[in-house]
């Protein structure tokens, strides 16, 4: 059995049993497997076998439609007749596969007769935007492409067919390869006009696009050029192009768009269209830069215009030939210092020429340097292999050339007068400032017409030197790029030099930033004066590198530890400002700003407190107080001076003086020699009472002359060499304070602390020298009882030997420091007797002491020494040449005869004054 | 000799199977095959006429000498005793003709019979050559180019001279012919064939250009 036969048996057995399976079934559903349309209506009909209405006892009442499991409502069947049950759906995109139809068996059970799969979907949309590009695979080979969009989605499976025909020939349909938007057609045929179409189908329909029609050839992209090949000519301003193009001239004739650019620049130039607007294979590009490398690209099109532009073949380069340097190097020059004053030493320097003015390599320079009149040296000539010479040069003026040379020739001389005088005009109304991203520099030109201009330019810094560098521009210019490497963030300082003919002009300097920033840091502020209401600020202005930009200004901003901030701008040119006002004694928090064009930058916060007091207030308090304060002293003084005898009387009243008292009774000898007063006559002649009491005060003793103090010595000698003591009579202060006696020598010091208590002096009457005074010697008493009138009496003193010792007709009395002045003015006080005096005069001191020491309540030094001096006054006759310092003033006898009542001292002390 | 497939050359085939015609024009019959289901001419078809046999006249040669490569001695070293073109009946193309309706006519029949003949030698060298793919590839583009250039030549004998019957000869068939006879058949269809497109290339371009 051969395989045919046997295929045709087994298909059919199977249509057989097929047959008998839909035959045994009990209906079927019309259409069988339908493809519908999203939305639109649709109708089922489930059609009953006979066989199934008698065996089952079904009927088409009976069905039930489902979609899926969803039972169809019954709203949308319908029941045609017995056997037949349609189902309708207003909107297909509400079915779903598959859809069955049922019927209940027996009442409840569902069987199912039939089931139908539906497929939902879409006609085919018209193609739209049909196009073709033929592509250029290789010589011979060309591939047409075709594209347009298929529309909508069909849910269905769309066949897209690309369908040509010629005018008389239809080609075979382009049939897509996984996609449905294109179709690629092999071997395309040119000069044939071709008509181009899509046909979409699908099981809903088919559609056809809009019906192109072209000739291939005209869609061509082809391939670039290719083989390139750049040649030199010997003329330096061209270069030879030649490729092979790869489409042949019987296909299509080409045209081309060739560009080239310098090979350090992304600048592409193009050659005119028009001039490879024909078919070739070769092009001269004319034009160019001598000792340039070029490079080319190219690509082309058909010649008409139509089609596509291949793209862009493979770059290839070339150089230009050699030429001429086109012009002479900048020159420029620096004046340097001379050791000898009859020349000078200049160093010149100029530039390497850019390679687009080398015109090739620059093997050589050449510098010519003429002297001008009345110099008549020969010109000197140099050939510098570097860019820079430095020349010694007489005093003069020079004319300097430099030229550049390569291998075909040199360049047009660069020229510079040396030393060229200041004295030309100069540029005005100089301006830098950023400018697309460099530093553009521009002025205004001098009336007279420059040669050209040499800007210098360094950046300033504090921790460099200004490192100068320099270009040349034309004397049209009136503006340039600085060219370098310049910073952002740096201050340049930039100067223009016009140079004329005949000299050159004065430079003209200007600052500029290329970006600028903000400050590094702000200004340290400090305190320079802080007052109550006001605070004196210093700033250290910030250095050039910390300044990233010219500050515009400062600002101050200052509060209180609780306080608002308070700003104020000050001028960047300020180093010191005021703050005011403040409030006293409060504790101010201040920083500073520095502010550039992009922002500002805060220094540190600085503290201080303003005081309590304003300048001056203290002393419009103090001085006052204590003028008061010396004024109310001095009016106490007046009024204790005025009514000392009323104060005296109440607060210390007199003490009675021994001796005043009963004298005459106790030395009835002694005659009385004055008689203008009651204690004159108590002393007999020839003795003499004396209390004298000098007060030197120890620090103020060179504030006496010599011969101030020449008596003091002369008494001091006598002292020391006396071991006679006495005691100061009164030796206290108006304060009632016992004043101390006070002595030379470190015995009497003891005497005196042991006198402290002494209410009255001890009166030793002692002879003077070799004199034996004729009156007894007083002593008083240590003790402050009043004497008895039995201890008055000399003769029941049973004081001992020393009582009968002669009696001196002098005494000496010692005060002691008072004890009050003890709060830093020490001032010593001694008293001296002098030698030489009468016995009126001993008398007159006598009494004056002895009225003075009830006078020395108030006890003020300068009044003292007024009255002491007042007494010295009048005994000047008889003491020449010394100065009696008494302590105490005399008090009027008057007062003191007044005293009703004596004591008489309890002990008697000698002297510490021994006889000689 | 190859039966072309395209349904409007059968006809035509069928009416000339396996013999000689003299072709003669006939004027535009509207019910001629020749001339059904044909559209007014573009303005660039008598250009494209001419660009289509100056292209075919820039290949032929190329294609004579790779199909000589291919066949092998004794034809590359024996040319002028195997390949005489004078034992084909390759049309005649007259260059002396001075009619666009004439030259147009003369090309039909060239191309008409370079396009049979070319069937022919084509699936010959399928069989002797299978290898040969430039050789094949060749024979392709310049059957499908032939093909394209008698459309042409159709559009514009119906349209622009209103000639809607040619009547064209094909040479003998190769079937049956030996391997030797086959590949001489070809060798000396290809040599008219680019002695006649140099010619018509020649001819075609002032006439075309004055069209």
């Amino acid at each position: 059995m051969s395989n045919t036969s046997r295929r045709t048996t087994v298909t059919k057995v199977m249509f057989f049993f097929l047959k008998k399976l839909l035959f045994s079934s009990c209906g079927y559903i019309i259409p069988e497997s339908p493809v519908l349309t999203l939305g639109s209506n649709f109708t089922a009909l489930c059609i009953l076998n006979e066989s199934c209405l008698d065996f089952g006892n079904i009927r088409a009442n009976q069905i039930i439609w489902k979609i899926k499991n969803s039972v169809v409502p019954k709203e949308q069947y319908r029941v045609i007749n017995r056997t037949v049950s349609s189902v309708t759906f207003s909107d297909t995109s509400t079915l779903a596969t598959p859809l069955t139809c049922n019927v209940l068996a027996d009442g409840q059970i569902e069987q199912n007769i039939y089931g139908i799969a539906v497929t939902l979907g879409l006609p085919p949309e018209k193609p739209e935007n049909l196009s073709c590009i033929v592509h250029q695979m290789s010589k011979t080979k060309f591939i047409m492409t075709c594209t347009w969009n298929p529309g909508r989605d069909t849910f269905l499976a769309t066949d897209f067919r690309l369908k040509s025909q010629w005018p008389l020939e239809t080609l075979p349909d382009c049939e897509p390869r996984g996609v449905n938007n294109s179709c690629d057609i092999f071997n395309v045929q040119f000069f044939v006009n071709l008509e181009v179409w899509v046909e979409a189908k699908n099981a809903l329909g088919k559609a056809e696009s809009e019906h192109i029609d072209f000739d291939p050839v005209d869609i061509v992209k082809p391939l670039p050029p290719h083989n390139l090949a750049v040649n030199s000519r010997e003329l330096p301003t061209v270069l030879k192009l030649s490729w092979e193009n790869q489409i042949t001239v019987v296909v299509m004739e080409l045209k081309f768009n060739i560009r080239y650019r310098i090979s350090d620049s992304s600048d592409w130039m193009e050659v005119p269209p028009e001039d490879t607007a024909s078919h070739r294979t070769s092009f001269t590009v004319q034009s160019l830069k001598p000792y340039t490398k070029y490079v080319f690209s190219l690509r082309c099109m058909k010649k008409n215009g139509l089609g596509y532009w291949s793209d862009w073949s493979e770059e290839k380069s070339g150089v230009t030939s050699e030429a001429k340097p086109s012009k002479g190097p900048p020159l420029w020059r620096k004046i340097g210092i001379s050791h000898s004053p009859n020349s000078w030493t200049v160093h010149l320097i100029w530039k390497e020429l850019d390679r687009s003015e080398a015109n090739g390599i620059i093997l050589k320079y050449e510098v010519t340097v003429r002297p001008r009149p009345p110099l008549s040296c020969p010109p000197e000539k140099y050939s510098v292999n570097s860019t820079n010479l430095t020349l010694n040069l007489t005093n003069g003026t020079y004319d300097v050339t430099v030229t550049a040379h390569n291998r075909i020739g040199g360049s047009p001389p660069s020229v510079l007068l040396i030393p060229a005088s200041n004295s030309k005009a100069s540029v005005k109304d100089i301006k830098a400032f950023p400018k697309d991203g460099k530093l553009w520099i521009e002025w205004t030109a001098p009336d007279n017409s420059v040669v050209k201009y040499v800007i210098e330019w360094c950046m300033v810094s504090d921790s460099s030197d200004c490192s100068t560098e320099w270009q040349q521009e034309l004397g049209t210019s009136q503006g340039t790029f600085l060219k370098g490497d310049i910073k952002p963030f740096k201050c340049y300082l930039i100067t223009v030099h016009p140079l004329y003919t005949n000299g050159q002009g004065n430079g003209q300097s200007t600052k500029a930033y290329l970006q600028q920033g903000m400050p590094a840091k702000g200004p340290t502020v400090q305190t320079k004066k802080v007052g109550k209401a006001e605070a004196v600020l210093v700033w250290k202005p910030l250095s050039v590198d910390e300044q990233n930009g010219f500050i515009r200004y400062y600002t101050i901003l200052y509060r209180t530890v609780s306080g608002n901030e308070t700003a104020v701008n000050v001028d960047p040119s300020k180093t010191e400002y005021t703050l005011s006002p403040l409030s006293s004694d409060t504790l101010y928090m201040v920083k500073m700003e520095a502010h550039t064009d992009e922002g500002g930058t805060s220094g540190p916060v600085f503290t201080f407190t303003t005081q309590k007091f304003g300048k001056g207030e203290i002393e419009a308090i103090v001085v006052p107080v204590c003028l008061a304060f010396l004024l109310s002293i001095l009016l106490g003084v007046l009024f204790c001076f005025n009514k000392r005898d009323l104060i005296k009387k109440h607060i210390w009243p007199n003490v009675p003086d021994p001796s005043k008292s009963n004298i005459a009774q106790w030395s009835p000898q002694t005659p009385t020699k004055h008689n203008f007063s009651s204690k004159a006559q108590m002393y007999p002649e020839g003795s003499f009472t004396d209390v004298s009491v000098v007060e030197i005060e120890a620090d103020d003793k060179k504030s006496f002359s010599e011969q101030d103090l020449k008596p003091f010595n002369l008494l001091k000698k006598e002292k020391n060499t006396s071991e006679g003591h006495s005691s100061g009579i009164g030796g206290s202060s108006c304060m009632s304070s016992p004043r101390q006696s006070v002595s030379d020598s470190d015995e009497s010091e003891s005497a005196q602390n042991t006198s402290s208590t002494v209410q009255y002096s001890t009166v030793v009457l002692n002879g003077y020298r070799d004199q034996i005074p004729s009156v007894q010697i007083f002593s008083r008493s240590e003790s402050t009882q009043p004497l008895l009138d039995s201890e008055e009496k000399p003769e029941d003193n049973p004081g001992g030997g020393e009582n009968a010792t002669p009696r001196q007709q002098y005494f000496k009395q010692n005060s002691s420091q008072d004890e009050t002045n003890t709060d830093g003015s020490h001032f010593e006080r001694a008293k001296q007797v002098t030698p030489p005096v009468n016995e009126e005069d001993l008398v007159g001191l006598a009494q004056l002491q002895m009225s003075g020491h009830s006078s020395q309540l108030c006890g003020s030094g300068p009044e003292r020494n007024k009255t002491e001096s007042a007494l010295a006054d009048a005994l000047s006759p008889s003491t020449e040449g010394q100065i009696l310092r008494l302590e105490t003033m005399g008090i009027n006898t008057a007062t003191v005869d007044e005293i009703p009542k004596s004591y008489m001292p309890q002990t008697v002390r000698q002297g510490g004054y021994m006889p000689q | 000799m190859k039966i072309l497939n395209e349904k409007r050359v059968v006809p035509l085939l069928l009416m000339i199977h396996c013999r000689l015609v003299v072709g003669r024009a006939l004027t535009v019959n509207p019910s001629s095959s020749m001339c059904e289901n044909t559209h007014v001419c573009k303005p660039n078809v008598a250009e494209q006429t001419r660009k289509l046999v100056v292209l075919l006249n820039a290949t032929a040669q190329d294609l004579f000498s790779i199909y000589l490569d291919c066949q092998g001695d004794p034809f590359s070293s024996h040319l002028d005793e195997l390949c005489n073109a004078n034992g084909t009946n390759f049309p005649d193309f007259h260059v002396n003709r001075t009619s666009h309706k004439d030259i147009m006519v003369a090309l039909y029949k060239v191309f008409a019979f370079l396009n049979a003949s070319l069937g022919n030698i084509t699936r010959d060298q399928e069989e002797l050559n299978p290898m040969a793919k430039e050789l094949l590839e060749r024979l392709h583009n310049t059957t499908k180019t032939t093909r394209g250039l008698i459309s042409n030549l159709t559009c514009l004998l119906c349209t622009d001279y209103k000639v809607s019957q040619v009547n064209v000869t094909y040479g003998k068939s190769s079937k049956g012919m030996n391997v030797f006879k086959k590949k001489q058949q070809g060798c000396q269809v290809l040599r008219r064939y680019v002695q006649v497109v140099s010619q018509a290339a020649q001819v075609l371009l002032p006439h075309l250009s004055q069209a």
